[in-house]
This record gives C-alpha cells, structure tokens and sequence, in this order.
C-alpha cells in the first residue's frame, strides 16, 4: 500500500488549525475532500430527476449488508459495499422492466432491505451494537486503505461524469428521445446506478444512514437555487459540498462545538441552502 | 427493428404483419403498411387506435410480432432517426438553458467544461431554422409550449434525419402555431430531403400537407394518397358518423390559404 504521509503532513501547511494537526483528523479531511465532490456531483442529477428515494434505498439496504457481514464474518464495510451496488442495480433492473412506477418499485426494495437488517438483528441482539456506526457514521476511523479506495472510486466516477454528463441529462430529461437520438440509455442508467450505490455507501461510513441524502441532496438543491444553466449548477453544487465537508469537519472539532462531524457537515450546508433560498427568492422578486 | 439495404421501392418505412400486444389486449392488428420515401406520411385515427403504439415499435420502443423495416442512409449505414415526442413533460424549474440542451446531444465533453464553438454554432443554425433564433440563452422552462415544440424539431434535426418522426407534435399549440408549425415542417421537409412521419388528429392539417396517409384503427383501415383515403366511408368507418365531413376544398389543389412550398409546388403529383 502506498504511504501517504507526505500527503498527510501538507495539510497542518495548507490549513492552519490546531484540529488538523491530529493524523485521523488529517485522515477525515482528505477522506471528506474526495467523496463530496463525488456526492454533490452525483446529487445534482438525483436533484434534478428526482431520485432522492433511490439513494435512501441504497443507504437503509447498509444495514442489512452490516447483518450479511456480521454474520458470514466478513468486515461489514466490504459487505455494506456489495450489497448496496446489488440493491441499486436490481432497483434499476426491475424500474427499466416492471410496469409499476419509480416509487413503487424502491418503496419495495427499500421495505425488504430494512425488513431483512431486522431480521437478522433481530436473531441475535449483541449485533445491534456493531450497527451504531452505521447509524451515525464515523469519518475520523477512515484508514488507509479507505482513503485509496475512494480515490479510485473518485477517479471513476469523475472519468464517468466526464463522458457521461450530458448523457445522463438527456436521459434524465426524457429516455425515449435520448435512445432514439443514439444515446445507450441501459449502459448510462446501470452505470449511474452502480455509481452511485458506492457513493452512497461510503457516505454511509462518513456521516450515518440517516444523513446521507442530504449529503447528496442539500449541496445540488442550494446550487439549483443559485443557478441559472446546467453548468453554473454542477460548479456551484462541487464548491458548496466541498465547503461544507471541509467547514464541517473543524467546526465539529472545536471545544465550543464538540458535535458529531457528519452532523455538523450537514447543519452548514443547511447554512449555503438557507443564504441560497434567499438569493432565489430576492431573484425572483427582481 | 431489421435494417434493410433495398433502395429499389422507394420506401423509408415497411410494416409487414406487425401485432403489438399489451396487457392480454391486441393494440395492433396485423399492420403492414409502408412510409414512401421523402412522404409526409400521417397516421390518423382515433384516441386508442394504436397510433402512437406504432410509432413507437418503428423506434424499437416496444415488443413487436411482425417485421419492421427501415431503409439504411447512404452507404449502408444505419438511418438516422429524429424523434418529437407528444408530451415533453420535464421540470420547468430546471436550470438549464435552450443552448444546452441543443448542445448536450452533440458534445462528448461535459456542459461544465463549457460549449464548444462548433456545437454551438451549430446549435444556433438550427435554432433559426425553426424560427426561434434570440432564445438560446433562455431557461428552458420559461419558454412557451410552441416554442419548446420548436426546441425540440431543432434537437430531433440535429441527427440529420433520414426519418422524421413526430408525435401529435401540434398538441397544445392554438390553430394559427399548428398553421405555421406544419409550414414549417413542409419547408424543412423539402429542403432537407427528409421523410417524414407524423401522428396527427387534425384531419384537416393532413388533408392539406400529408402526401401519403395511413388510417390506423388497431388494423390498417386504408392507406395511400389523401384524397384517395380519407373518404366520407373510410373516415365514417374509423372515426363515426360525424367525421365523415372532411372538407375536399382544404386539399392542395383547392389551393387554400397556406402558402407553403407543398401548396406551390408539384409534391402532392
């Protein structure tokens, strides 16, 4: 495994704050830095087209890949990973072939998926206590070995936003008119949903199964009120996601503060939402 | 959908037995019918006739008993389809200007990165062509049901169609924009060299500007040139009593008030 030291020492450099001298802080940080761009990227299509019920589906099927992990003795990170990539592709799959609407068909996985965590909870209660990590998240235990695989999870879902931006948009506009107009609409849907499964869940192990939504909703729907294009959208939502991670993290590690990081992560990009709304609003009365 | 390289019979379009069943319930019925090459092709019917049903099994939109055929572009290549749905129903709250939604078809590199000059430019031609130059750094969804429906024939002839296909493109639009919109459509037509297929329930627009004409009622009740099917039996037979009274006065030859190329030149011969 590569040592990222060297990398690690730079940023006490770059950012001056007590808190960051910290090695897990440092850890936290770099960890932040690569998947809120990757949420707020992804966010801004699940804002656009209404997916926001599709992401809290792949993040409750972590609870049940948790109890699959606990009980096959397999570290529960890599079977919360599995699972979920296997809950967004077969919410995809059964969406592109079932006559049932978008919401019916996620309404169902997400019912079984939860139905299933219990279960197995249920069967034998000590593991209720290896769960709370995944209810509240813990960036500050983020490894090495995380830290590398979210920078090859970045570098793909960034090669793909690259090509497959104005795909997806096309799509997400309307897929019958993006397939005739020679857009390979199965390709793009599965690999945004596999995509997007992965972000997902490593932001379940960043801020909890209770706050990843809006890790990926509130940073695109503030950028959606100050925008006006496509493009100004996407710039706006990276800027405000990774503002709000960074603000966030050393916030939750001041004395005064001494609150949860996913928490505070969230709370100020609430703040960007609130000051965005406002400027729509001033806007629209203009 | 099968490609065919026969260019001999001068038809962009072959239905041969086509059934479409859905839900236990038979939409089509045996279709075969053919779309002539260069044609403004309508298919009229009424509400539940399976017209867009139709068009959607040519898109290899839907499963299909039958064959379809659609005749290559030149040099064998696969034909190139544009398409305008019948309802474009999208959020109109969406921040996304009428330049990038033309240019997010065409351009690989992502909208962020910015819009490429060519596309651009290109965009922009065709934004004219239609007749809505001055709106492409407009929102989207601030634009007028018409002129979306303008929007959307520029983004269907950025393919550089072979085929045209258009779904009730005139939903929505009062007489005078349908009026000027199937004007338009016939100009193009005639300068580009499309063909063009359209679904349509205004039988007085398709007796004035379709040169082949497929009455559709699940089966193929008649087909062929307009004033040879849309007959008072015909249109009684498929739509009921009252439609039979299609006015034979609005054909091309009672030469009324449009003043497109279809109504001046020999195209209806």
């Amino acid at each position: 495994m590569p040592d990222l030291t060297t990398f690690y020492n730079l940023i006490p450099t770059i950012l001056p704050f007590e808190c960051l001298e910290a090695r897990f802080m440092q850890k936290a940080l770099v960890g932040l830095v690569l998947l809120a761009p990757m949420a707020a990227a992804m966010g801004v299509q699940v804002v656009n087209f209404r997916m926001a019920f599709f992401s809290d589906a792949v993040s409750h099927s972590a609870f049940a890949g948790v109890a699959i992990g606990l009980i096959l003795a397999v570290d529960p990170h890599w079977s919360m990973l599995l699972f979920g990539v296997l809950v967004g592709l077969g919410i995809m799959a059964m969406q592109r072939r079932s006559t049932l609407s978008a919401d019916a068909v996620i309404g169902v996985f997400f019912s079984a998926v939860i139905a299933f965590g219990l279960a197995v909870v249920s069967r034998d209660r000590s593991m209720a206590r290896n769960l709370q990590g995944f209810l509240y998240g813990d960036i500050l235990t983020i490894g090495d070995m995380e830290i590398l695989l979210l920078g090859f999870l970045f570098i793909a879902l960034m090669l793909f936003q690259v090509l497959g931006y104005n795909r997806m948009l096309y799509i997400g506009l309307n897929a019958v008119l993006a397939e005739t107009h020679q857009v390979q609409v199965a390709f793009y849907q599965y690999a945004f949903a596999g995509l997007l499964s992965l972000v997902v869940i490593f932001a379940v192990w960043a801020v909890g199964v209770f706050l990843v939504t809006a890790m990926l909703i509130v940073p695109a729907a503030a950028a959606r009120n100050l925008a006006r294009s496509a493009s100004a959208m996407f710039w706006w939502a990276l800027l405000i996601a990774v503002t709000s991670a960074m603000a966030g993290l050393i916030i939750s590690a001041q004395d005064w503060a001494g609150t949860a990081s996913g928490a505070t992560i969230i709370l100020v990009a609430f703040a960007w939402f609130t000051v965005s709304a406002g400027v729509a609003y001033f806007q629209r009365r203009s | 959908m099968m490609w065919s390289t026969d260019k001999t019979k001068g038809a962009s379009v072959r239905l041969e037995n086509v059934f479409v069943d859905q839900d236990g319930l038979t939409i089509l019925d045996n279709v075969t019918a053919w779309v002539p090459k260069g044609s403004h092709t309508a298919i009229v019917g009424p509400n539940g006739a399976g017209k867009t049903t139709l068009l959607l099994a040519i898109l290899g939109q839907t499963a299909y008993r039958g064959r379809i055929r659609i005749e290559c572009g030149p040099n064998g290549r696969p034909a190139r389809i544009g398409y305008v749905p019948q309802r474009f129903a999208f959020d109109r709250n969406l921040p996304l200007t009428v330049l990038e939604f033309m240019v997010m078809g065409r351009q690989r590199l992502p909208l962020w990165f910015g819009r490429g000059r060519k596309h651009s430019t290109q965009a922009r031609e065709l934004l004219s062509a239609v007749k809505i130059d001055g709106l492409e750094n407009r929102r989207l969804g601030a634009l007028s049901g018409g002129e979306i429906q303008r929007v959307l024939l520029a983004l269907a002839l950025q393919q550089d169609p072979d085929l045209l296909v258009l779904d009730e493109p005139a939903t929505g639009l009062d007489l005078q924009g349908e009026h000027i919109y199937c004007e338009l459509l016939d100009e193009l037509r005639r300068h580009i060299g499309f063909t063009q297929l359209i679904v349509s329930h205004d039988l007085a627009t398709v007796t004035h500007h379709a040169t082949h004409v497929i009455c559709l009622n699940r089966k193929v009740a008649a087909e062929g040139p307009p004033r040879n099917v849309l007959t008072h039996e015909t249109l009684t037979a498929i739509f009921g009593l009252h439609m039979g009274l299609v006015d034979s006065r609005a054909m091309p030859d009672g030469r009324s008030s449009c003043s497109a190329a279809c109504c001046t030149g020999d195209e209806h011969a």
